[in-house]
């Protein structure tokens, strides 16, 4: 075992919050090591992966995992790397690769509603988070100023300073759907990490359309970034490190991570603070994966709480034609949504959703359906042109609550590296159901007022997965019900920081990455705290630091 | 049997495109008049590789165009030929018998079915390819052909492939119907 190498702070994983962590330590003047689990991708290898690829609407495709670090894929076959223990399944997705997740996200940077800190208070379901709206929002602000998030003021989340860039042009399409549903339903401007304006060296949006699963120019942000910038703040990346095991010392403070190469070499990192971001699946697999005598159950978890209260967002959808060319595909991906839905007293009952419109090119998806139909011949141009310039999607995205029996768990069968699998243990409550039931009627309207036909709704029971992997490192000021305190920092050890979704105790209704980095992002002054650095120093040029 | 010696006025299949390289493209091996009627516009020139002819007729029935394009044909065909070695028998079969029995393209799937033909997954392989660009299925499942796949082309009017920048920033937000607005 090589035993070399040493920082002020270890962060494992190397995604768009473990490298803003990363590089937020390292512009205070401390020593940083990001390990990271999967290679160096770049973007335009991404980008002929995805051209080249026979499954093109399988997002995952540009993104076969590493032989040393898998992760989950299912198409065209189940790899077996996430073990489904049921009763629902689980088939999450996410990346190991440096930058993480994000390369392939949709963008969506929503900050939640003030009253998502406090659903318990309120309507007596789920959790009240340790902290509240105001206690984050100057590091939402901070987290859109770094993405550079693009949106509107009229979603429910109040700031004290403008967002960075105005919201992305509005494609056509859903031009044509703001009009024709303000009847009834307000249809807003998403709020996402894709740029209307030249942002820090970064192109406009040029409506490549394909922002799942990669953007070609960099309009939209994504943690290749995140981690180019720490690594530009003297952050060391080591890549193809995948790590195994945290180790501690008598007090229970933790002292080194234990990584794997590719070729299953073990090496040794020490370091004063340890920080695990590496999602919310990987991370609470390695905290149970660090069983000591001192610790049998594994890190952060003397109450078994580490892996628990998993939670994502559900979807149900309608697809219909509507009784007019819009012509999905011209423009970004997700670019509208009605957030009227997402907070009211009807949460003590059901789920609260998000309803989100779809601008993807239908052209793939309906030449797949046609040929299945056998529509050969000249009718399939017709059909083709036909569907593509008139269908659309709505799906609405549901809140989860916590459960404690939704949890990620280690299996009895190992990886490629001899490491236990993660294993998920997943239902569909009551609660999310009724919410579904209750947005069948909104889905209807707005197909009513799309004047749309051939209505098909999602198979009843089956709930798409929006990859919001949240709740299984949950903060709270419990520690029988939760793992970290409010700046993500165990319960148990007083070095080890958890940051990423998993931390997020509740789901709320919108897209998980930027709640849960703002949280990563005030937890950063506790860190430097912690480590004496209570008024952060000026940066240092990245080549004066290296590790201690 | 007849042949088509005039040439007759090409249908446009990529209205931004001048030449249009796919009015260089061939339609061979029709032997029946019936295929013709099929396809009005059908033309015969001289088959690069003789072994194809019987693969172009087919595909001219089942896409619905009378002009596609060789060097993307021969790539279709040399990745159905090798993806499945009986491929080139197949074609002409299944060609012979859309042609003896007159069936109409959006009949054939059914017709197939019912029959329970061992030519049944022909049609959808061969549209598969020229459409999506794609041979083979799960595991073996390979992409020949992104932005010339012929689904890409039949929207290359109002749509670009994605990836592909649609236009300047906000060129998105006009009504297609209004023209064009990328080149």
């Amino acid at each position: 075992m090589a035993d070399i190498l040493s920082a002020d702070y270890i962060v494992v994983g190397s995604g768009i919050i473990g490298s803003l962590v990363a590089r937020k330590l390292a512009l205070a003047g401390a020593s940083v090591i990001i390990l990271e689990a999967g290679p160096r991708v770049t973007r335009g290898e991404l980008v002929a992966r995805f051209r080249n690829s026979p499954r093109r609407s399988d997002w995952m495709s540009p993104y076969p995992p590493a032989d040393w670090a898998p992760h989950p894929i299912y198409q065209p076959a189940d790899n077996g790397y996430l073990i489904q223990a049921g009763p629902y399944p689980y088939p999450a997705e996410y990346i190991r690769q440096v930058g993480g997740t994000t390369w392939h996200w949709a963008a969506q940077a929503w900050r939640n509603l003030p009253n998502d800190f406090r659903i318990k208070s309120l309507y007596g379901v789920g959790v009240d988070w340790p902290i509240g709206y105001e206690d984050l929002e100057p590091f939402y602000q901070e987290a859109e100023e770094i993405m550079g998030v693009s949106g509107a003021p009229n979603t429910g989340s109040p700031r004290a300073k403008p967002f960075p860039m105005e919201p992305v042009a509005e494609p056509y399409a859903m031009r044509r759907l703001r009009e024709r549903l303000a009847s009834d339903f307000p249809v807003v401007a998403n709020t996402t990490a894709r740029n209307s304006r030249p942002y820090d060296g970064r192109p406009a949006c040029v409506g490549n359309n394909s922002c799942q699963p990669i953007c070609p120019v960099d309009a939209q942000y994504h943690g290749g970034l995140s981690a180019d910038a720490a690594e530009a703040a003297g952050v060391q990346l080591i890549a193809n490190a995948n790590v195994y095991k945290l180790e501690h010392d008598e007090s229970g403070k933790v002292t080194a991570a234990l990584y794997y190469d590719p070729d299953k070499s073990s090496h040794r990192i020490t370091g004063k603070t340890f920080v695990v971001a590496a999602n919310g699946i990987e991370s609470p697999r390695l905290l149970l994966l660090s069983t000591s005598d001192k610790f049998p159950k594994g890190l952060a978890n003397n109450f078994d709480m580490v892996g628990r209260h998993l939670m994502d967002h559900p979807s149900t959808s309608l697809t219909f034609d509507a009784d007019e060319d819009v012509w999905l595909g011209r423009g970004p991906q997700s670019p509208s949504s009605i957030n009227t839905l997402r907070d009211g007293p009807f949460r003590s009952e059901h789920a609260p959703y998000r309803l989100d419109f779809t601008n993807i090119s239908r052209v793939d998806g309906s030449t797949k359906s046609l040929i299945a139909a056998g529509v050969f011949g000249p009718e399939l141009e017709k059909r083709l042109r036909h569907s593509a310039a008139r269908e659309m999607n709505v799906k609405n995205v549901l809140e989860v609550l916590p459960n404690p029996d939704h949890r990620i768990t280690l299996s009895s069968e190992k990886d490629a590296m001899g490491i236990p699998k993660p294993e998920t243990h997943y239902s569909i409550e009551d609660y999310t159901r009724r919410g579904a039931e209750r947005s069948q009627q909104d889905f209807r309207r707005i197909a009513e007022l799309m004047g749309g036909t051939n209505l098909r709704f999602s198979k009843d029971g089956d709930f798409a997965n929006n990859q919001h992997i949240c709740g299984t490192l949950s903060m709270g000021s419990d520690p029988k019900i939760s793992v970290c305190d409010e700046w993500g920092r165990t319960h148990d050890h007083e070095n080890l920081y958890l940051a990423g979704t998993g931390v997020l105790p509740t789901s709320a209704t919108c897209n998980s990455t930027e709640n849960a980095l703002a949280v990563a992002l005030r937890a950063v002054t506790h860190m430097l705290a912690q480590q004496g650095a209570t008024s952060a120093p000026p940066p240092r040029d990245a080549d004066e630091r290296v590790p201690s | 049997m007849e042949r088509r010696h005039s040439r007759p006025p090409l249908p446009t299949l990529r209205p931004d495109a001048s030449p249009d390289p796919l009015r260089r493209a061939l339609l061979v091996g029709f032997g029946a008049t019936y295929v013709l009627s099929l396809v009005p516009f059908a033309w015969a020139q001289a088959v690069p590789d003789a072994a194809m002819a019987p693969f172009m007729a087919l595909s001219a029935v089942l896409v619905g165009r009378p002009s596609l394009d060789p060097a993307q044909a021969k790539r279709l065909y040399d990745a159905l030929a090798a993806n499945d070695p009986g491929f080139p028998a197949a074609a002409k079969q299944l060609l012979d018998t859309v042609e003896q029995r007159k069936i109409d393209p959006m009949q054939l799937q059914q017709t197939l079915n019912d029959e329970n033909s061992p030519l049944k997954d022909l049609p959808r392989q061969v549209v598969t390819a020229w459409f999506l660009g794609i041979v083979g299925s799960g595991k073996n499942a390979r992409c020949v052909a992104f932005e010339t796949a012929l689904n890409a082309q039949v929207v290359a009017d109002i749509l670009k492939p994605p990836t592909y920048a649609y236009g300047a920033y906000g060129s998105w937000t006009r009504n297609p119907a209004e023209g064009p607005d990328h080149g």
